[in-house]
């Protein structure tokens, strides 16, 4: 081994040190200097305590120090091997006092070349000059070999080693060898431990990293497996979904692939059919539910679908006849499309037994059949109009009736070009009524066809409005032709009898009272006669010419007596008082006049007032009083034809608590300066009228406390009013004729 | 001295009539009888003498024309003028058909009467 560089320089001068064995001979001495051995043994010794953990340069640092210090060396020097091949450590000590000292370069020199490079050949004492002074350097070596490091003590002092001293520095060596053992053992545990930490650190942070990567990596797994699972389920459950629409379809569903060979057969199918699934998937779908006459057909078809592409069946609903298991053949709807999947056609056929609809329809056929046959028979059309529209829906003998065209759809524009022209008004009435929402409506009126016949329609309607609020009429139109020929006959026959009967029945009387009257008259006359003749005699009989007068004055009193008996056989019995609700005596009125205004196309509006005061008086006599009225105003009109023939009837409350009933028409109306005259009796308008109608309803009125009045409307026609005192009144109305009032 | 004057009867259900036409009938020269149905004329013994009667139509039980078909059956040819308070335009025309000189509506004058029985009597 070669001693380094570094060094302490020289030696300084020799410290003068009490030489042991010189002072053997004082034994307080020798006791003070073992005493002094000993104190500096235990320091050695105590070394290790203050090296405990420390490093190697700290301990051979205090090492030196303890060294020069204790044996009051000039000069130690410590070097030291590193044990991890580090650099080594090279140090010198040198007493402060001795001015003179080599450097540590001339040191190393000296010790090399004294000691040479193998330790184990060091001799125990060298004496060397070092600067101006000789030295006695002892070298220590570390270890067996000097393989740890060694230890260079020096003094100037002769006798340096003494014997007490070579026992320290032997001491000093062994403690620092185990020392720095120590040290190195420590260092070496501190370096390994500090290397296992830092590898632990160095594994523990990739294993976290690791393992966050996996758990990353486990998450992400986890995810996409989640999102597997996921769609999973819904593949599951869409396919679940789809079974069970399939399974609980009503309509038979069967798919059949490119070969016309079933492969799904649902329940539907299973029960309309009477196979079992597996009992027809896999063979040809016409030989399981086309019928026999049927299959070649299909087979064509079939073949020239998928050759051509052409189809006159797909994707279209139409109606065969398929056949179930047991053979038995029925009708079902069927539609086939194509699934639009890729690879070789496959196609779905929806398949639903119609029998029932069959029947139903075939049911509604007759029934339709029996309706236009009894339609037919009874001349009644049937229609529905949608008011909002104008949509009408006409039945064939409404057609039929009208003469239209079967091909042109009827409108409301269509049917006035048959209606008669009188009637137009009426009709654009009636529809702006029925566009006014009145529920129900019943018109008569009259077409006028092309070839100038004219039909009499009767026409009743409902009103009803549909779920969303919109005014539909469904209504039935009837021929009344005949009818109404028959009737206008019956009325015409009616009528002319009434006039016969009238006259007839005027003639009985007057030939009744005429007889009555003629009887006496011809008495009165024949005496009268006679009486003369006898006072013209010659000479004049005056007894049988008294006789005559006598005679002629009775049968005078004869013929008074008659017109007497006359007068009491036409008089008429007291009139009934009681409470009269004069809306209802008027709606009676109506009722009895309907068919009879409708007839003579007159349009009765009425308006009564409600909570009309009662009034007191003969109800007949009162209501025989407003036919008089209506039948007035109707004939008023029966030549009006450039307008409708409105006739209005209005009860309302009048001034002086008093009731008041008004019918207004739009007839002729009268002259103006015959408005006094009209309730004369006898005094008429009509060419058929006997005028007595208005003055017998005026007595009527008058003896029920009332007024009877015409006015001109401002427009065309009258209106007749009358008012009456309300009741109740407790009187008796007086005799008068109630005959013919109309 | 009353032979000559010619018999009328006068058949009717009316008093007046009975009462005041024989005495018109006696002013014009005539003999009469008057009698209140054709019943009690053909029970009475003047029928035979009857050169004229005065019948009228309208009467209980048996009637004008009645009377004037019975007549005709018992072949006893009377002329017979009709009286009747009924004017009745179709009576007359038929009675007259049948056989009757005249027919008079009551009242009638003393003249129009006188010319009836002027004529009946003519005629027989």
């Amino acid at each position: 081994m070669k001693f380094g560089n570094g060094g302490p320089g020289g030696l300084g001068h020799p410290r003068r040190r009490p030489n042991v064995e010189v002072q053997l001979e004082h034994p307080a001495e020798e006791t003070k200097r073992l005493q002094r051995c000993i104190n500096d043994l235990v320091r050695i010794l105590a070394l290790p305590s203050i090296w405990s953990g420390g490093e190697p340069s700290q301990i051979l640092h205090t090492l030196l120090d303890a060294l020069l210090c204790t044996l009051h060396l000039d000069i130690v020097y410590g070097w030291l091997k590193d044990p991890v091949g580090e650099a080594h450590i090279e140090m010198v000590r040198v007493d402060e006092s001795r001015k003179l000292m080599p450097r540590p370069q001339e040191i190393c020199e000296m010790l090399n070349h004294r000691l040479g490079d193998d330790p184990l050949k060091w001799p125990p004492l060298v004496r060397n000059h070092i600067g101006d002074r000789d030295i006695s350097i002892v070298p220590l070596r570390l270890g067996l070999r000097g393989e740890i490091g060694v230890i260079v003590a020096g003094s100037q002092r002769a006798d340096f080693p003494g014997q007490t001293e070579r026992l320290i520095l032997s001491a000093a060596a062994n403690q620092a060898l185990i020392g720095l053992q120590e040290a190195r053992l420590l260092r070496e545990q501190k370096r390994v431990a500090s290397e296992l930490d830092q590898r632990v650190a160095q594994r523990t942070g990739e294993l976290a990293k690791a393992n966050e990567e996996l758990r990353n990596e486990i998450g992400e797994r986890r995810l996409a497996e989640e999102r597997v699972r996921q769609e999973q389920r819904e593949l599951k459950r869409i396919e679940v979904r789809k079974a069970a629409i399939l399974d609980s379809a009503l309509d038979c569903i069967v798919t059949i692939d490119h070969k016309g060979c079933i492969t799904e057969f649902n329940p539907a199918g299973e029960s309309t059919f009477g196979y079992r699934r597996d009992e027809v998937v896999g063979k040809l779908l016409a030989d399981v539910i086309i019928p026999a006459s049927l299959r070649e057909r299909h087979r064509r078809g079939f073949a020239r679908y998928l050759a051509t592409g052409e189809s006159r069946v797909l994707g279209k609903r139409f109606e065969m006849t398929a056949v179930r298991a047991n053979g038995s053949e029925f009708p079902v709807e069927i539609a086939i499309t194509r699934i639009p999947l890729d690879g070789p056609p496959s196609f779905t056929g929806y398949l639903r037994d119609i029998t029932d609809r069959k029947e139903a329809e075939e049911k509604l056929r007759r029934s339709e059949a029996f309706l236009a046959q009894a339609q037919y028979l009874a001349r009644i059309g049937s229609f529905s109009w949608r008011v909002a529209t104008d949509e009408l829906v006409c039945s064939e003998q409404l057609y039929r009736m009208f003469e239209f065209d079967h091909r042109v759809p009827v409108t409301l524009e269509l049917i006035g070009t048959r209606v008669h022209p009188e009637d137009i008004p009426m009709m654009d009435d009636m529809i702006e009524r029925a566009r006014g929402g009145v529920s129900d409506f019943e018109y008569e009126h009259r077409l006028l066809m092309p070839n100038h016949s004219v039909k009499y329609l009767h026409l009743i309607a409902h009103g009803a409005r549909d779920k969303d609020g919109h005014l539909e009429y469904i209504g039935a139109v009837q021929d009344v032709t005949q009818r109404r020929l028959s009737e206008e006959a019956l009325r015409k026959a009616q009528s002319e009898l009434a006039q016969v009967a009238r006259v007839t029945s005027l003639g009985v009387l007057t030939a009744s009272i005429a007889h009555e009257v003629n009887q006496p008259l011809a008495g009165i006359i024949t005496n009268a006669g006679t009486c003369l003749r006898m006072l013209a005699a010659d000479p004049p009989n005056v007894d049988g010419a008294r006789e005559t007068a006598r005679r002629t004055i009775r049968d005078g009193h004869r013929a008074s007596d008659v017109v007497t008996r006359l007068r009491a056989l036409f008089a008429k019995k007291d009139a009934n008082t009681e409470s009269v609700d004069l809306n209802e005596a008027t709606r009676e009125v109506i009722a009895l006049s309907l068919s009879e205004l409708q007839r003579n196309r007159v349009v009765l509006r009425p308006e009564l007032a409600e909570d009309l005061p009662l009034v007191t008086g003969d109800r007949v006599q009162l209501q025989q009083v407003i036919l008089n009225l209506l039948r007035n105003a109707s004939e008023a009109m029966s030549t009006v034809d450039d307008r409708p023939r409105q006739l209005l009837i209005r009860t309302e409350r009048d001034e002086g608590d008093r009731v008041r009933l008004t019918v207004q028409d739009a007839g002729v109306g009268f002259e103006p300066q015959a408005a006094d005259r009209l309730f004369d009796a006898f005094y008429t308008t009509k060419n058929d009228g006997m005028g007595i109608g208005l003055s017998v309803s005026r007595s009527i009125i008058e003896s029920h406390h009332g007024r009877l009045w015409a006015t001109l409307n401002d427009g065309p026609g009258a209106t007749f009013s009358f008012s009456l005192p309300r009741g109740p009144r407790v009187r008796r109305a007086p005799t008068v004729f109630a005959t013919d009032v109309a | 001295m009353m032979i000559r004057r010619s018999l009328v009867s006068v058949v009717d259900d009316d008093k007046s009539v009975r009462e005041s036409l024989p005495d018109l009938l006696g002013e014009l020269g005539f003999a009469s009888r008057a009698f209140s149905s054709a019943e009690e004329f053909l029970a009475s013994d003047c029928v035979g003498q009857t050169r004229c009667l005065i019948l009228d139509i309208a009467m209980p039980g048996m009637t004008g024309p009645d009377l004037q078909r019975e007549l005709k059956l018992r072949r006893q040819d009377i002329p017979i003028v009709f009286i009747t308070a009924h004017r009745d335009k179709t009576v007359r025309p038929r009675v007259l058909e049948e056989g009757a000189v005249e027919c008079l509506f009551k009242p009638f004058s003393d003249t129009a009467l006188l010319e009836a029985l002027n004529a009946a009597l003519r005629g027989s």
